[in-house]
């Protein structure tokens, strides 16, 4: 089965405005699967929203975790139930943090990139330099409120440019919940897994094998039988999405040198690629351009 | 009720475009069943007199090159930036090298209370309170020179 993952929110734990309990709450309601808590640098919520489902069971999971509000960038960690220091963060060597979130089994990664930093939030913007990019996990490359072309193209391009160029980054995305707002017309992360699953695993085997959806409704689902690449179309019911039908949907499928563009009912020959190619697929509304985004796949490596 | 008890107490001033974190270590004396820990600081934003035109160009320009941004109405930018930008900093507090929490809530005055059962939201309750506490004050952003703070730490 695909999950349906929310995993970048805060409460009033930090500066939100959400309870832990309310915003447990606001996600079920919202038929999400699994959220997660990234709070800035706080862990205090955690407990609270653990003790809160066992008390009062729901159909839900919850992912502990931290956004890392540093002077130069914030920094996503899911699965972090430990805190980690932070303070002595080196803008040239932010590895080092990221290494020590790790370490305690944190999967880490880069959030909003190009937010907006100074003068209008000193941090926001992601200024740190990274050598070393197989000490990150992933990449927000969607965060929901930011503009599309200002914050979150550059995102995408970000992300897209690293993983052609061999890096083992997922994607990700997440509303940076600070309060009521709806969750619909946004990106959604998507993974696979099991009904009764262990939820934190599988978002790790998820992100460490870029095995990550971010989608807006329907899932673009890659098959490769060996001599070609065929698709097909998931439709996850998110809560605001009307689905089209297949002929209304594109696909793109980008490698480091090309693009090729195709309908939904098309097989690709695999020979159209170079050996060992890296592949981005992306499914589109009508049109590819990144307004009618719609999901992008699993990175595939031929 | 007795009262809360002052184990500390420190002020200090910032300048401007300060950037980093001043810790204070503090040796508790007994085991407390409550802690208190109160941190100011001010101004949080400009006065009118200091937007200057000299400040206005720089920020014009910086926002130009950094963000794309056309130049909007005097408005906007009197909206957007002079009235948006602030002298930022949080708390973070660990006892005996453990993270006890963290208020990133932009108040000008500000507590992180402590007792076995409960907390201020950021912080976590601690059964026990003693050995060794550690105040940081994570300064993101200082726009003035001469901005004040004041730390207390009291106890009971």
């Amino acid at each position: 089965m695909y999950k349906r993952l929310e995993l970048h929110n805060h409460t009033n734990e930090s500066d939100a405005v959400f309870t832990c309990k309310e915003l447990t709450d606001f996600m079920v309601a919202d038929q999400v699967d699994a959220f997660a808590l990234t709070d800035h640098n706080t862990i205090s919520g955690h407990c609270k929203i653990k003790n809160y489902l066992k008390e009062h069971p729901q159909p839900i999971d919850f992912i502990p975790g931290m956004e890392y509000t540093t002077y130069y960038g914030h920094i996503l960690c899911l699965n972090l139930t430990e805190y980690v220091p932070w303070e002595n963060i080196n803008r040239h060597k932010p590895e080092l943090l990221f290494r020590a979130a790790r370490k305690k089994g944190a999967l880490v990664g880069v959030a909003h990139p190009y937010s907006f930093g100074w003068p209008f939030a000193q941090g926001c913007r992601f200024e740190m330099t990274i050598t070393d990019y197989s000490c990150c996990d992933f990449i927000e490359i969607f965060n929901n409120p930011e503009p599309l072309h200002e914050v979150n193209e550059k995102g995408v391009k970000l992300w897209e440019n690293l993983v052609l160029s061999g890096e083992k980054l997922a994607a990700t995305c997440g509303m940076d919940l600070h309060g009521d707002s709806t969750l619909h017309g946004h990106y959604s992360t998507y993974i696979q897994g099991e009904p009764h699953g262990d939820v934190c695993q599988e978002l790790s085997d998820a992100i460490h094998n870029q095995c990550t959806w971010v989608c807006k409704g329907p899932l673009l689902e890659v098959h490769n039988d060996g001599e070609a690449l065929t698709f097909t179309i998931h439709q996850t019911g998110k809560p605001g999405y009307e689905p089209l039908t297949g002929d209304d949907y594109k696909i793109t499928l980008r490698t480091k040198d090309r693009v090729i563009t195709c309908n939904v009912s098309d097989r690709i020959p695999l020979a159209s690629f170079a050996e060992h190619a890296i592949i981005i697929p992306m499914l589109f509304e009508k049109e590819t351009i990144i307004e009618n985004l719609v999901c992008t796949s699993p990175v595939m490596h031929l | 009720m007795e009262e809360m008890k002052t184990i500390y107490q420190v002020e200090g001033k910032l300048c401007k475009d300060f950037i980093g974190q001043i810790s204070y270590t503090v040796c508790l004396d007994q085991t407390y069943g409550e802690l208190d820990i109160e941190f100011s600081f001010g101004p949080q934003h400009f006065r009118p007199e200091d937007v200057t035109p000299e400040l206005k160009q720089r920020l014009l320009d910086y926002c130009k090159k950094e963000y794309g941004m056309e130049e909007g109405t005097p408005e906007e930018w009197e909206d957007a930036v002079y009235h948006g930008m602030k002298t930022e900093i949080h708390t973070m507090a660990t006892l005996n090298d453990t993270f006890i929490g963290n208020i990133h809530r932009q108040l000008t005055t500000r507590h992180m209370h402590f007792t076995a059962t409960e907390a201020t939201e950021g912080c976590i309750p601690q059964s026990t309170i003693e050995g060794v506490l550690k105040v940081t004050i994570l300064v993101f952003s200082v726009l003035l020179d001469n901005t004040n703070y004041l730390l207390t730490v009291r106890a009971r």
